[in-house]
């Protein structure tokens, strides 16, 4: 039998259990960007790699961003395009050897965008640095500007490029932190996702705004550094254990 | 001297008209099948589409470039899985190969496209365009139903 007790107490349930839980949940998700929406300056993509977990002859990150971009070598390692390379450095003083995925940096003073004539290297209010193909002349002063090394230039014509990977001769690109994937809701990138699946899991993507997110959890637990911190370019890829 | 004038201003004429009408009228005669064939319209109407496409896309690739914005209506992207062709194998042929839709009319225009030497001439389905050309009629069905959910 329902009394007037009875009735309320359910009815409360009901309405908790239909609109305060699930936005309980989804607070802690990712909440996903409407395809029409503009980013924003809400989230801001990071990296953070554990230089003590990546393994030393692995390139499984290197392979997933190819496969991922559709980056196709020529057979000549000094210009092929390269957006993620592995980096291999040995401290002289302790002979302890680091190996390390090298990738854009995604500097927030980042020296590529100050020296392009064009206006074509530019960093989305996102935090993003990435090459507007579009208006890229080519003349690789975003090249010589990083620090990294992270950008490449296409010097031969293209066919068969992926269709979320548009590039092609004449233009510089460098990694974009899979920016199609994200703008299309995913939380994470190739080289993550790869190196997961390796079984390694030295790379952590995700919204450095974002308190709860992986990569902010395994920033404050690991007190990562960024390189070339006397630069000042507040870089967005951070590295523990070099 | 005046009949000179008149006939230069009559073959003036009669090639501005030419231009302007080479492409009203006369439908695109490309090979396979594609499945704007099966469509009533574009995403905007057709004599605008014809005129202004290239405004669209304009517009749309910056948004996408600059901002993030990825909805389909305008999306290069979304053009290349509708009209591009299907051979009878089920193959897709490159968009802007000859008597292909975007080749076919530009050959006509004069106009020189510049978009494939980046972007992807084949579809994008199911995910890496150029990795899967080879499509049999069940993954047509499906890539017409992927485009269609799209919308």
């Amino acid at each position: 039998m329902i009394n007037r007790r009875n009735f309320l107490v359910k009815s409360a349930s009901a309405l908790a259990i239909t609109f305060v839980v699930p936005s309980l949940l989804s607070g802690k998700a990712h909440a996903k960007k409407p395809l029409a929406q503009k980013v924003t300056d809400k989230q801001s993509w990071g990296i953070h790699v554990d230089a003590g977990k990546c393994v030393e002859g692995c390139t499984a990150c290197v392979d997933a961003c190819n496969e991922e971009n559709g980056l196709t070598g020529f057979g000549r390692p000094e210009t092929d395009s390269q957006w993620i390379r592995k980096v291999t450095v040995k401290n002289k003083t302790t002979d302890k050897i680091t190996t390390m995925p090298m990738m854009c940096q995604h500097c927030e003073n980042p020296p590529c965008c100050d020296v392009c004539p064009t206006g074509a290297s530019f960093k989305r209010v996102d935090g993003i640095v990435m090459v507007n193909q579009h208006t890229c002349i080519g003349c690789r002063y975003c090249m010589m500007a990083c620090p990294f090394k992270a950008r490449s230039f296409v010097h031969e014509t293209l066919t068969q490029q992926n269709t979320n990977a548009p590039r092609g001769k004449g233009c510089v690109e460098s990694c974009n932190l899979c920016v199609n994937r994200i703008d299309h809701g995913s939380e994470t990138t190739a080289c993550e996702d790869a190196c997961n699946k390796a079984g390694h899991s030295a790379i952590t993507f995700g919204d450095l705004k974002n308190p709860s997110s992986k990569v902010r959890l395994a920033i404050d637990s690991n007190s990562p550094r960024r390189l070339r911190n006397d630069l000042n370019l507040q870089q967005k890829v951070f590295y523990s254990n070099i | 001297m005046k009949h000179l004038k008149i006939s230069f201003l009559i073959f003036i004429l009669s090639v501005g008209i030419q231009n302007v009408s080479s492409h009203d009228g006369s439908p695109h005669v490309t090979t396979g099948k594609s499945k704007a064939d099966s469509q009533e319209a574009c995403v905007e109407p057709t004599e605008l589409m014809r005129k202004e496409h290239y405004m669209f896309l304009l517009h749309q690739r910056d948004e996408t470039v600059i901002d993030g914005v990825r909805t389909k209506k305008h999306s290069f992207a979304n053009c290349i899985d509708c009209h591009v062709s299907y051979d009878e194998q089920g193959k897709a042929i490159p968009i802007n190969a000859e008597g292909q839709f975007c080749q076919e009319c530009h050959v006509k225009t004069a106009t020189n496209i510049t978009c494939f030497s980046c972007h992807a001439a084949e579809p994008r389905f199911p995910q890496h365009s150029g990795m899967t050309s080879k499509m049999n009629s069940n993954d047509i069905n499906e890539l017409v139903k992927h485009i269609n959910n799209d919308k």
